[in-house]
């Protein structure tokens, strides 16, 4: 079961959409599992939340096995550089793990038309199956036409792709399917 | 027609040492945290005696971190496995800095390009396994991988994500994100690099086929294994010896593959090789004996002389191939006393005849070894 946590207020159409579009992605059941306040020990000194801290320490819901909670946040995120710099971080997952964190604060304006809520609502799909991706053991993938495929990088189009490419698909069926309790 | 040479002709490759590799079991203390080629980084929680297969070992015991699988690696083989530190701050800097440098062009002959990145994986520590995925994510602007490189790819990211991930003390998805920013970094970002280190050198291999020379070759061809005389100036202790080596040292080649993986089989394994060999020789007898077509005439000379066979027997002690096959050379004496006892009545009177006529000499050895085994065969029984 994937359950959606909002650490900010969200449209309930918005949140209706990535549940439906979950489900089909990964054929586990999907519900909006209510709303958490953001905790404030992982806000940075630049206003940005520290990813890792934040998914430590954000208030926790009523879980079973093999569940995954995806929490999602309008903050920016932030993580600790590298050895060649910080990336751009859109979102954070316990990899293998239990919980992810899905920034909006780096997609394009949702705007007032309809195409473009409906492009931001793809965009939200798209990132919230490669958080949930990660929690299912995917890495990243070099087709910029898979989900799974880094955010940031220049081959992704201005409405990407928010599906997942048959080998990780196969994969997180695989994992799936060997987690069922 | 002989297929490609054994694998025990081309010359045996050894491994460059790798920074950071761990050249004894003595090196190894609880709690240390090493990387096990094609594994990923495992914990060592102690070492431990086991009986395995009726020999005593002592085994390092290892803990996989990412499942908690356990792994156990018998002390000796600690250093022939591969095993080796996990790359420090600076390695992996280097390395990141070798991700970051512009592309290569990939090599192209999939069949090169997979057994390079295999031996890689194993053998060039974490910049090998850092070139594996740079090689093949260059290859993936080209073109789509094929599964088997796609699983090859996915499992030496893997590899790499995790080792990252201990060597930096961040969690795996942080180290993931280090990676790809590395290796596919946003518009507009330029990297000040450094000159990367320098990959491990892996052995050359030998792409081509060993050719041998014309007189060899044709020795090779392998008449005598289909019944074919090539002349009586061939020697069939020659041949026999020949053969058996070769299953031997085929033998002892299986022995040490399996033993690469299992090392707790290697030595039973290199134990049982005489047997193995041995029993091997025994099988193919039937089919391998090399000139049945002189038997008839050996079968005289057997009458004559029965002690020959027994002096070439202690010849060649050599190999324990080459034992077998005297084992079996001495056994035929053994047996063909009363194996020959009864064929001097029906053949033995047609090949003394036949030195009388040597034209005809040819068509009559030339029926005789079909009949021959089935003959021998029959007795055995």
């Amino acid at each position: 079961m994937i359950r959606i946590v909002t650490l900010d207020p969200f449209d309930d159409e918005d949140l209706a959409f990535l549940s439906k579009t979950l489900y089909q992605a990964f054929g586990l059941g999907t519900e909006h599992a209510g709303s958490r306040p953001l905790p404030s020990e992982a806000m940075d000194d630049d206003g940005r939340f520290d990813a890792p801290k934040l998914v430590a320490e954000v208030e926790p819901v009523k879980t079973f096995a093999d569940d995954k909670v995806l929490y999602l946040t309008r903050a920016p995120l932030s993580i600790a550089p590298g050895p060649l710099g910080e990336p751009p971080c859109w979102s954070f997952a316990q990899y293998g793990g239990e919980r992810a964190v899905l920034s909006t604060a780096r997609f394009p304006a949702r705007g007032v038309t309809e195409a473009s809520i409906d492009a931001w609502r793809k965009r939200l799909a798209r990132e919230s199956i490669h958080a949930v991706g990660h929690l299912w053991d995917l890495h990243h993938c070099y087709d910029a036409r898979c989900a799974m495929h880094p955010p940031w990088s220049p081959s992704l189009g201005p409405s990407p792709e928010m599906e997942l490419c048959g080998f990780c698909r196969d994969k997180s069926e695989r994992r799936i399917r060997m987690s069922k309790t | 027609m002989k297929g490609p040479p054994a694998r025990h002709e081309e010359p045996q490759e050894v491994y460059p040492a790798v920074e950071g590799i761990i050249a004894s079991a003595g090196d190894l203390a609880p709690g240390d945290r090493v990387v096990y080629p094609n594994q990923g980084v495992c914990r060592v929680t102690g070492i431990e005696k086991k009986e395995i297969a009726g020999q005593k070992l002592e085994l390092v015991r290892m803990e996989r971190e990412e499942d908690g699988a356990a792994v156990l690696v018998p002390k000796a083989k600690v250093p022939s496995v591969g095993l080796r530190k996990v790359a420090s701050r600076d390695q992996m800097e280097g390395v990141f800095h070798y991700l970051a440098a512009s592309f290569d062009d990939p090599e192209l002959d999939w069949k090169v390009r997979h057994r390079d990145n295999a031996d890689r994986l194993i053998a060039g520590g974490v910049l090998g396994v850092a070139e594996v995925v740079k090689g093949l994510h260059s290859l993936s602007r080209i073109r789509p991988l094929p599964a088997k490189e796609r699983e090859q790819y996915d499992n030496a990211r893997h590899l790499l994500v995790h080792e990252i991930a201990v060597s930096l003390a961040v969690p795996p998805a942080l180290a993931e994100d280090y990676l790809d920013y590395a290796l596919i970094p946003p518009e507009g970002v330029r990297f000040n690099l450094k000159p990367p280190p320098k990959p491990v050198e892996l052995p050359l291999r030998p792409r081509r086929r060993i050719t041998k020379p014309a007189a060899e070759e044709e020795d090779d061809l392998g008449l005598g294994d289909l019944g074919i005389d090539l002349g009586p100036e061939l020697e069939l202790g020659v041949g026999a010896a020949a053969d058996g080596e070769s299953a031997a040292a085929a033998a002892g080649d299986e022995a040490t593959e399996g033993g690469g993986e299992a090392g707790a089989e290697a030595q039973p394994a290199h134990a049982g090789e005489d047997a193995e060999a041995g029993g091997e020789d025994e099988e193919l007898e039937p089919a391998r004996k090399p000139a049945p077509a002189k038997k008839p005439e050996k079968a005289a000379a057997a009458a004559k002389k029965p002690e020959k066979p027994a002096r070439k027997a202690p010849e060649k002690p050599a190999a324990p191939a080459k034992k077998a096959a005297a084992e079996k050379a001495s056994a035929r004496p053994a047996a063909k006393p009363a194996a020959v006892a009864k064929p001097k009545k029906a053949p033995a009177p047609v090949a003394a005849k036949k030195p009388a006529a040597p034209a005809k000499k040819k068509p009559a050895e030339k029926a005789s070894p079909a009949k021959k085994p089935a003959a021998a065969k029959g007795k055995k029984k």
